[in-house]
């Protein structure tokens, strides 16, 4: 469980670092009048915010399979 | 800088102030609010900054001063200026029978970045080929300018449906089986080759 949550808090920070890094692109991008400005956008930014949310998914994904396996623990040595 | 892009640039600063305060603490998302701040802050503020980014982006395209920022487009910019009404593209330009500020789009929709996926992908061709690959000497649109480009305006004008000239070749002009440019007629467009041997005129001379 700990190491669930240690992986959980990674993956966060792993987000949060990605989506920052992909909105610091964005304005970049934004505050530059060039056709090379529409490529850093398109290519960059977008690429480093998506996998930015995709890890904070799976973080999620992280906290319900920890949450089902703390329940089903629970369940075995417990309730029984 | 103000208005819609100033708004998105805030909302970005926004974003980006809350997913740092995340990537400083990430066990922060015990209780239920801090698991909503968590979820807003790293999906739906980031979201909604792609969107607006990509919403700005594609209107910035449209701009004549976006496609003429591109080196390669800078002659073709100036050709506007052409102080000569058979130039096509400077007479449309200069009596405003296309927005100023967004000329070359209405002439080159299907052309520009701007406009249907294929095109897009066509404008992103051309970046690759300007930076990475070996630009041409001499810039064509692919499959050569559509009769299309001048009909969406043209067609149904007095002035064109009723001209003896056009009467006589509608049909082909209306199938782009004759160019309105290569045909002897407007054939004057860009021409940026000759650029250095015309008079220019500027708005206020």
């Amino acid at each position: 469980m700990r190491l669930s949550e240690m992986g959980m808090q990674r993956l966060r920070r792993i987000s949060s670092g990605l989506i920052v890094l992909g909105l610091g692109v964005e304005i970049i991008s934004l505050l530059w009048f060039h056709p090379l400005a529409f490529a850093l956008f398109a290519f960059v930014a977008t690429a480093l915010i998506a996998a930015g949310i995709l890890v904070f998914l799976a973080s999620l994904a992280f906290v319900a399979e920890a949450a089902q396996t703390g329940a089903s623990t629970r369940r075995d040595t417990g309730s029984t | 800088m103000f208005g819609p892009t100033g708004i998105l640039i805030a909302l970005i600063v926004l974003t980006m102030i809350v997913a740092v305060f995340f990537l400083v603490r990430p066990a922060v998302t015990a209780s239920p609010r801090e698991k909503i701040l968590a979820f807003i802050a790293l999906f739906i503020l980031p979201v909604l900054c792609v969107g607006g980014g990509m919403s700005t982006h594609m209107q910035r395209s449209e701009q004549t001063r976006f496609c003429i920022s591109c080196h390669a487009m800078a002659p073709y910019g100036r050709s506007l200026h052409v102080d000569n009404p058979s130039y096509i593209p400077a007479a449309h330009f200069q009596n405003h029978r296309v927005p100023a500020d967004a000329a070359c789009y209405a002439c080159h929709a299907d052309y520009t970045i701007y406009g249907p996926l294929k095109d897009k992908l066509q404008g992103i061709t051309r970046i690759y080929t300007q930076y990475v690959g070996t630009p041409p000497k001499t810039i064509h649109v692919p499959g050569g300018y559509s009769n299309l480009q001048c009909l969406r305006c043209h067609a149904g004008a007095r002035s064109f449906e009723e001209n003896p000239v056009h009467m006589a070749i509608m049909d082909s002009l209306k199938s782009n089986q004759m160019s309105c440019i290569s045909s002897g007629c407007h054939d004057t467009v860009h021409n940026v080759a000759d650029l250095d041997h015309v008079k220019f005129w500027g708005p206020g001379q």
